[in-house]
């Protein structure tokens, strides 16, 4: 059981506080109801890029980082399609630094020329070094606009190419921190060996004035239903071949998904799992294959990831990743299978929520799902999968006409 | 009206309360590490062994780890995956020069069942050629891959060239998969896993009962006496290029042999390496990304192996800033060894690096990791209140002193690759 309590300010600040006598240190973590999915399609990367500005100076305070290691503190951030989280670690006698630092760049950012023109440097050699200079690096670049057609999880969070961030002007950037951030587009957890009431004291004091801004409504463009099999075949200076399958599925929270979580964890997750028994360790197709699904809130995917061995064919591979998919549309699986599965599922979440920060994390994004209770109720809603559940969503998603299939072909040298 | 601009008072850290993992001695002399004051519900479980890379030849000692679990005569490795998997635990193995470390982690419930079967793979793997071979093949497309890679491509060239004259430098080579021996795996298995168990590590909130299964587990092994050898760490300076005309990025590693904590210099060293490029504040990132905008992140450090250790600068920029880049670096190291630094960013480098202690420290898992980082090299935990006391008492004339001392272009291997 996590322990925690709720409050919020007037101006729509959601809190989450989470008292933690074993630890000397602090966490303050933001969570901004802002990711990928939220950008223009005309000017992708932006929420990536801004995070990064986040740190360039806010309108009080010159800069971030100085304060926050003076008081022994660290930091980091991280951007996905579907939020941007923000998080500090101090020692627990220093909380009010965090607390100073994050909420005047929730106020306003400097919003420097120096900054921009930097940080978009900066982005531009991460485009390169995570995906560009790579090998396989551009996969989700080209598979993402592969399995989406029109919602705006068909762009990576790193932009759709380089001249998106390089064309970012200042206006935009002022214009999308007007729009994102603010108090009732927040979530603060803060976690460590503290008072509740001191931690009101410290919110209001320092969150209190920031003014409310309406928060806006979310309206993305469904993606429609996918009807037919996709497949794009690429060739990339790689040394092997990689396959990548995705199936589309439900979001975080909604009907099915627990389901398909489970389903992709019984296909490839570990060296039982039916995918890695069949086609690597059995029939010796593959030298690697797993599965796992991409957790994002709006409709995601179920992904297969297939590392063929050389003398395998394609046409040999998918017959048998068929093979087992079908299986499991077919035939209801055993009970110790599915409890096999939901005990890895216990360990993986006990052990990804040790510690105060892995907590303060989880309880924001809980909130953000509609409840931090969440961190403490999941677990049951795992474990109210049935095999016949797991039989009826296995027939929903892994059927052809909701696959798509990048094939990344290495680059034959001509002798 | 809030007056923002003025920070809120900060508070130093003053002490940091070290908690001794119990320690206690199987009959065989292998020793049992356990921190049980937790409420974390997963348990970890370590087995070491005196089985790292250095002590055979080739990849022997990285592939006999990766088949602990391939089978024995009873069970194949479906089967032990199977019993692993539905015990809902996580198995990893990690091989380092030194040792190798097979860890167990699952929820308190379960993780004797998951020792047992661990244990059990481990003492009766028989290494069946067709895992062997499909190990083989995996690992072969695994480096491929990772060659391909500029950053992968500097380190290796750094690292074979400043331990030429030690095995540290005798890296893996793609033409090493295709001269194992099964015989190779069982000799080494024999030796530095039956014989070979070090000691055990146990993190969780275990009752007696079941830490005392855990360690008559331990006893199934036999510990026979880790020999040292004294290896030659002399190198040349020197500078290399390895060219990768598509990339887009080249890949820089520069740095030279050097020391680890027990050498009188390392612990105010430390503070130098974390000016210079331990942090996000430090001389490179706030030149070399912050405010030329060349890099993702660039960072140094001192890497630490048994008898030495080394320092290094690594990053990787976009190729056409490959030069500025090197002259940048060369500056902010001229910068340390000419001027001394401010008290202000001295004292919060200082606060720094003890608040990054604190953070280390919390936790049953963390503190077990602080105990074995220091019991390595044959020292207690007297070793981080001395590094603390000494942070804390380190001036900017020292600083200069060791920048001038150990940071000199002309003592480094330069590696670029891209």
């Amino acid at each position: 059981m996590v322990e925690f309590e709720r409050f919020e300010l007037d101006n729509g600040l959601r809190v989450i506080f989470h008292k933690d006598v074993t630890t000397p240190m602090a966490v303050v973590n933001t969570l901004y109801d802002v990711g990928a999915r939220d950008e223009s399609p005309e000017r992708t990367g932006f929420a990536h890029l801004f995070e990064h500005l986040m740190f360039g100076g806010s309108i009080n305070i010159p800069n971030f980082d100085g304060p926050l290691q003076e008081a022994g503190g660290s930091n980091n951030a991280f951007t996905s399609n579907d939020i941007t989280n923000y998080y500090d670690v101090v020692p627990v006698q220093n909380l009010e630094t965090a607390l100073w630092l994050e909420s005047d760049r929730m106020l306003s950012l400097a919003f420097t020329e120096k900054s921009l023109e930097v940080q978009r440097s900066v982005v531009i050699e991460e485009f390169k070094q995570r995906y560009l200079n790579q090998p396989y690096g551009d996969l989700w670049l080209e598979f993402r606009p592969l399995a989406y057609e029109v919602h705006p999880y068909r762009w990576a969070t790193i932009g759709k190419n380089i001249e998106h961030i390089k064309e970012a002007t200042m206006e935009e950037v002022k214009d999308f921190f007007k729009t994102h951030y603010h108090p009732g587009n927040a979530i603060l957890c803060i976690a460590g060996n503290l008072e509740l009431e001191e931690v009101k004291r410290l919110v209001k004091k320092w969150y209190g004035d920031i003014p409310a801004k309406e928060k806006k409504v979310r309206n993305l463009p469904q993606e429609p239903k996918q009807t037919e099999f996709r497949t794009k075949t690429i060739e990339r200076d790689v040394p092997s071949d990689v396959y990548t399958y995705g199936f589309k599925m439900a979001g975080k929270g909604q009907e099915g998904y627990y389901e398909a979580d489970l389903i992709s964890d019984v296909l490839g997750r570990g060296k039982s799992s039916r995918l890695y028994k069949r086609l690597k360790k059995e029939l010796e197709l593959v030298t690697d294959i797993n599965a796992y699904v991409l957790g994002s809130i709006d409709p995601g995917m179920l992904m297969l990831s297939i590392h063929p061995s050389d003398d395998a064919t394609l046409e040999q591979i998918d017959a048998e990743v068929w093979k087992v998919l079908d299986e499991l549309k077919s035939t209801l699986i055993e009970k110790p299978e599915l409890e096999k599965i939901i005990n890895k599922v216990k360990t993986t979440k006990a052990f990804s929520e040790q510690g105060v920060l892995n907590k303060s994390m989880a309880l924001a994004m809980n909130e953000l799902m509609g409840d931090a209770n969440l961190i403490n109720t999941e677990t049951d809603e795992y474990e109210k999968v049935t095999v016949e559940g797991i039989q009826e969503q296995a027939n929903e998603i892994l059927q052809k006409t909701n696959c798509s299939q990048l094939i990344i072909k290495a680059k034959k040298n001509d002798e | 009206m809030m007056n923002r601009t003025i920070a809120p008072e900060t508070k130093t850290v003053k002490h940091i309360d070290f908690q001794s993992p119990e320690i206690d001695t199987l009959s065989n002399k292998v020793d049992v590490y356990s921190m049980r004051k937790t409420d974390d519900e997963t348990v970890r479980v370590d087995f070491v062994f005196d089985a790292g890379s250095l002590k055979t030849s080739k990849i022997i000692a990285q592939l006999t780890g990766e088949l602990l679990f391939s089978g024995s005569a009873d069970k194949t490795s479906d089967e032990i995956e199977e019993k692993i998997d539905g015990l809902g635990a996580f198995t990893g193995v990690e091989v380092s020069t030194e040792k190798s470390t097979i860890s167990a982690i699952g929820l308190r419930e379960h993780i004797v069942a998951i020792t047992q079967t661990v244990v059990d793979a481990i003492i009766n793997v028989n290494f069946n050629p067709k895992e062997i071979n499909q190990l083989l093949q995996s690992k072969k497309k695994q480096m491929a891959i990772s060659l391909e890679k500029v950053s992968t491509q500097a380190r290796r060239a750094f690292l074979s060239d400043l331990f030429k004259n030690s095995p540290y430098g005798d890296l893996t080579q793609l033409e090493d998969y295709d001269q194992i021996e099964q015989s190779h795996l069982i000799e080494f298995h024999k030796d530095k896993y039956l014989s070979g168990l070090q000691y055990i590590a146990v993190v969780g909130a275990l009752n007696d009962e079941d830490l005392n299964k855990i360690k008559e587990l331990g006893n199934q092994f036999s510990k026979e006496e880790v020999t040292t050898i004294d290896y030659d760490y002399s190198y040349t300076p020197n500078n290399i290029h390895v060219e990768k005309e598509q990339a887009l990025q080249t890949a820089i590693r520069v740095g030279r042999v050097l020391f680890n904590k027990q050498h009188e210099d390392f612990i105010k060293f430390s503070v130098v390496n974390t000016i210079l490029g331990g942090y996000f504040g430090s001389r490179l990132m706030t030149s070399i990304r912050e405010d030329k905008g060349y890099t993702y992140g660039i960072g140094s450090g001192v890497a630490q192996l048994l008898e030495t250790g080394y320092f290094f600068i690594s990053t990787e920029v976009g190729k056409e800033f490959k030069d500025l880049t090197l002259e940048a670096i060369q500056e902010e190291i001229n910068l340390l060894q000419t001027e001394e630094v401010s008290e202000t960013e001295l004292t919060l480098v200082k606060n720094y690096i003890i608040g990054q202690i604190l953070e280390q420290s919390d936790g049953a898992q963390a503190m077990m990791d602080r105990f074995i980082a220091v019991e390595t090299y044959g020292m207690d935990f007297s070793y981080y209140d001395d590094f603390i006391k000494q942070v804390n008492e380190i001036t900017p004339k020292e600083v200069k002193e060791l920048a001038n001392l150990y940071l000199n272009w002309e003592d480094f291997i330069v590696v670029s690759a891209g």
